[in-house]
């Protein structure tokens, strides 16, 4: 008989969860903005939010910060209570992030999860450097299919304008992340 | 039926450390050096060293979300070619690690190079042959090599922290290897570190999650300690480090046991260093807020004025001191990666059955 050795890894231990519903339509709707504070983040995902609004005839009701208040924010921490429920009460769907660096990702797609499991669909902004992170965080939390929106690399560093044209070019692919 | 346990198990062709590497390789496991095979029986010698059920459950590890139990602990203890004698310090560690206000998914995560600093306390330190003297954060003994790559490895196994998927750190560090000293308490002029945290058990060991070690050499402060103290407080004042935004970060001094006699022979306990270097490592607001954008500081430190002096810490309670190493005239400094806390357990040891 061959020789046995144990695996390493371990059994997972995290529950595995679901999107939420996206809704049927979104003209009307209320899009919140939840930022991480990361260089740029607010500006990139409330543009984003608002071409989207334009496009589908919905409205931007919120862009806050994850922290304590909405007056600050660390994202390498999950959302401040406070702040989580402010965004599920003012908000149909969210748009979160930016996940473009490691803890930061992790955080992102954890409070992602944390709407999509109280019903809220919600898009992390992610780029393409961290795309690969994102997707291993999303799977190690349960959720594989996280709605990932994944643009050019770096946010941070990068002029108004063009992370506004990024914002722009990405609402086909926000508006295919709430496909019902 | 198979049992749970039976379910870890994976048939190799053979033990030899060439096909050990190839398994490895094919699992996506493994930290490039080459391993000890973990067998059932070194497993089980292993596991005779720590009280309790060898598959309760010590924590959950993040990000992967993967469970750690005594076994799993063993078997990358086996594989990393630890001693049995040195196992317990793996599971405190283990137990540690899931604890929520290390934040283990951050650490992880983060793309700064931020690894977990194992300090052991107490008896296990001199019985599993940790050496707290002469190069303690270098090579030379096994037991403080293997029991810090066996953590290592269960962050890369259990918790998913394997570069560029479960670990996004840029650059990564040396100390992701192995990471794990002994506190020189036959040298230290203060108490037990780990009693010093409220730990009396008879052995202990600290988690502080942070950056490498940075050097402070002082041999010109003969008289007058305050010289050795202001040269740490100028290595802790630095825009590179995360302590700089983010005040509850945690600063760890690891005191050469010459500069510590030299301190304490004035008097200085833990708590005066602490002080005084809360009072003499800082920094003007405004050139802290020119410099990040986002700032996580206790809350008295957003209303200072720009031209204020800020600390590197929020609270003096942050600058944590311990003894390590030996003669000559060095001290250590680990920042912090910030967004941690670092954890002290009591080290838990079996009867050998």
């Amino acid at each position: 008989m061959s020789p046995l050795i144990y695996r390493p890894d371990g059994e997972v231990g995290q529950a595995a969860t679901s999107l939420a519903i996206a809704p049927a339509a979104l003209d009307g709707l209320r899009i919140g903005v939840l930022d991480n504070g990361k260089p740029n983040a607010a500006l990139v995902m409330t543009r984003l939010a608002e071409s989207l609004a334009e496009r589908v005839d919905a409205a931007v009701s919120l862009v806050t910060k994850k922290g304590p208040h909405g007056r600050s924010a660390n994202a390498a921490i999950p959302c401040a209570p406070d702040v989580f429920a402010r965004v599920v009460d003012e908000s149909d769907v969210v748009i979160t992030g930016t996940a473009d660096c490691g803890s930061c990702t992790a955080y992102s797609v954890h409070d992602a999860i944390e709407l999509e499991k109280v019903g809220k669909p919600a898009i992390v902004v992610t780029t393409t450097q961290f795309a690969t992170i994102a997707e291993t965080m999303s799977e190690h939390f349960g959720l594989p299919d996280t709605r990932r929106l994944v643009l050019p690399h770096p946010i941070g560093g990068t002029d108004a304008m063009t992370l506004e044209s990024w914002a722009d070019a990405a609402v086909d692919t926000a508006l295919t992340l709430l496909e019902p | 039926m198979t049992t749970r346990v039976e379910q870890r198990l994976l048939e190799v062709a053979d033990t030899s450390p060439e096909t050990l590497q190839a398994v490895l390789e094919e699992h996506g496991w493994g930290d490039g050096l080459p391993v000890v095979p973990p067998t059932e029986d070194r497993v089980d010698r292993m596991l005779a060293q720590v009280p309790g059920d060898p598959d309760e459950e010590l924590g959950v590890l993040h990000p992967r979300a993967g469970v750690v139990t005594p076994r799993v602990a063993a078997v990358n203890a086996v594989l990393a070619g630890c001693t049995p004698e040195a196992f317990p310090v793996v599971v405190a560690a283990a137990r540690a690690l899931a604890r929520p206000e290390l934040n283990l998914r951050g650490v992880n995560a983060t793309t700064h190079p931020v690894a977990p600093l194992l300090i052991v306390h107490g008896e296990i330190a001199r019985r599993g042959g940790f050496n707290a003297g002469v190069g303690a954060f270098g090579p030379g003994s096994r037991a403080n090599a293997t029991v810090g790559r066996a953590v290592r490895l269960v962050l890369l196994h259990v918790a998913g922290a394997v570069p560029g998927s479960g670990d996004a750190s840029s650059q990564g560090q040396p100390a992701k290897y192995a990471y794990c000293v002994a506190e020189n308490i036959d040298e230290s002029p203060w108490e037990s570190y780990a009693v010093s945290r409220g730990v009396t058990a008879p052995s202990a060991v600290t988690i502080h999650c942070g950056e490498g070690p940075h050097n402070v050499h002082d041999m010109e402060s003969a008289g007058d300690p305050a010289l050795i103290l202001d040269k740490i407080a100028s290595a802790m004042t630095s825009l590179g480090m995360n302590n700089a935004p983010i005040s509850q970060g945690e600063l760890f001094v690891g005191f050469g046991p010459e500069h510590a006699h030299s301190l304490a022979m004035v008097g200085l306990g833990r708590g005066d260093i602490a002080s005084y270097l809360f009072d003499h490592a800082r920094i003007r607001a405004g050139v802290l807020r020119r410099h990040f954008e986002e700032r996580a500081w206790a809350t008295w430190m957003k209303i200072v004025a720009d031209d204020h002096l800020l600390p590197m810490t929020g609270h003096p309670d942050n600058i944590r001191v311990f003894v390590v190493g030996g003669p000559g005239k060095h001290t250590s400094l680990i920042p912090s990666w910030g967004m941690t806390t670092s954890v002290t357990l009591p080290v838990e040891e079996g009867d050998g059955s």
